[in-house]
């Protein structure tokens, strides 16, 4: 069951000492936070390591939050740097992150196996499918939106980019998602046919 | 230059002015190709917010938990002590022997004679009646006691530790 507590209120308990009061920050704020870092990672294994990662690094710094932003803006910037930290980890062992096509080849290799039950997809199963395909600073802006419901201040604030800067990408990153939807949608179409 | 898509976004999402706002309404009215953008991008902004977000594993929360549990337990005994309490009890030390100096030094009178004649005069307490008869006897009642007392609760440690490897490896427990 999840608390009714507020965040602040919770982390006050946390930080007098009550671990169950960050069980439940954990457990409201997890699945956001794992979609976030699924947003970078390529196979779920990793984005959970990720996401296990943020939650204990916020959990070590509850004490220099500040509260002026919200507590899912501050733990958001600290998934971003994580998942990009991360990201840069693995671009090492493997091919650059501005090469869009990985990002393709690896979504293409996840959803081969279902093909055959493309009749049966939601409209939604497509979204979430092209949006995995895009970069992940555009597909992070587009979660951050969309299912975070964060403003373009505090996306600006997760981000550390200027709020002008966002709208601009936030608009690049809405066109290269219809402009990926419509190509998979198409390619759905012609495998029916 | 503002695109027409990017002016139908700005007012879908409520960013743009509200000159700008009525100048697309109006446009909207107006003009058919415009009208049937905005339905488009209406809808897939209507698309775009009705995404699910992905479920992490069961034991996810459990997992955080139990890594900030590892991660705190390791903390060395040296790194949870309280820093005060060492600095105090180095400050009461060095206070302690700052005024042990003073008292010394203020003791000591230089003369004039050189150093082998200088005239160094001390003052011990007087400890003798603390070493006379009755004193030691209760002395040293007291540490038999003592060394009786912590020689018992040894021998019961020990009994209590074999009672439970014999209960642990399937053994009889030891009765006595």
């Amino acid at each position: 069951m999840q608390s009714k507590l507020s965040d602040i209120e919770l982390i006050d308990l946390t930080l007098a000492g009550d671990q169950s009061a960050y069980a439940d920050l954990v457990k409201r704020h997890q699945r956001f936070v794992f979609t976030l870092a699924l947003r970078f990672a390529k196979t779920r294994e990793d984005a959970e390591e990720i996401a296990q990662d943020c939650f204990i690094k916020a959990y070590r710094s509850l004490e220099s939050f500040q509260r002026q932003s919200k507590f899912s803006t501050w733990l958001y910037s600290i998934v971003y740097t994580t998942a990009m930290t991360a990201l840069r980890k693995k671009r090492v062992e493997t091919a650059s992150i501005d090469d869009e096509n990985t990002f393709i080849q690896v979504e293409s290799q996840n959803s081969s196996f279902d093909v055959n039950n493309a009749e049966n997809r939601s409209r939604s199963f497509y979204v979430n499918q092209a949006i995995s395909q895009l970069l992940p600073d555009d597909a992070m802006i587009i979660t951050l939106f969309y299912n975070g419901e964060q403003s373009l201040e505090e996306i600006g604030q997760t981000m550390g980019i200027d709020p002008n800067t966002v709208k601009v990408k936030l608009f690049r990153a809405r066109q290269r998602l219809k402009e990926k939807l419509e190509r998979n949608l198409k390619h759905e179409v012609k495998e029916l046919i | 230059m503002n695109t027409a898509e990017e002016k139908l976004w700005n007012y879908i999402d409520g960013t743009c002015t509200p000159a700008e706002q009525e100048a697309i309404q109006l446009q909207i009215q107006q003009d058919e190709a415009f009208a049937a953008k905005y339905r488009e991008l209406l809808l897939l902004n209507s698309e775009f917010a009705a995404t699910e977000l992905d479920e992490p594993p069961m034991a996810f929360t459990y997992n955080v938990m139990e890594s900030i549990r590892k991660e705190y337990a390791a903390t060395p005994l040296k790194a949870s002590i309280n820093k005060n309490i060492i600095r105090g009890i180095g400050l009461f030390f060095v206070i302690m022997i700052s005024a042990l100096l003073v008292f010394t030094f203020s003791q000591v009178k230089l003369g004039t004679g050189g150093l082998g004649a200088m005239p160094v005069k001390f003052s011990l307490p007087n400890l003798s009646p603390l070493f006379s008869g009755p004193v030691m006897q209760v002395f040293w009642f007291l540490d038999i006691v003592l060394a009786l007392y912590l020689f018992d609760n040894y021998l019961r440690k020990k009994r209590l530790t074999k009672t439970d490897i014999s209960v642990h490896t399937g053994g009889q427990q030891d009765t006595h």
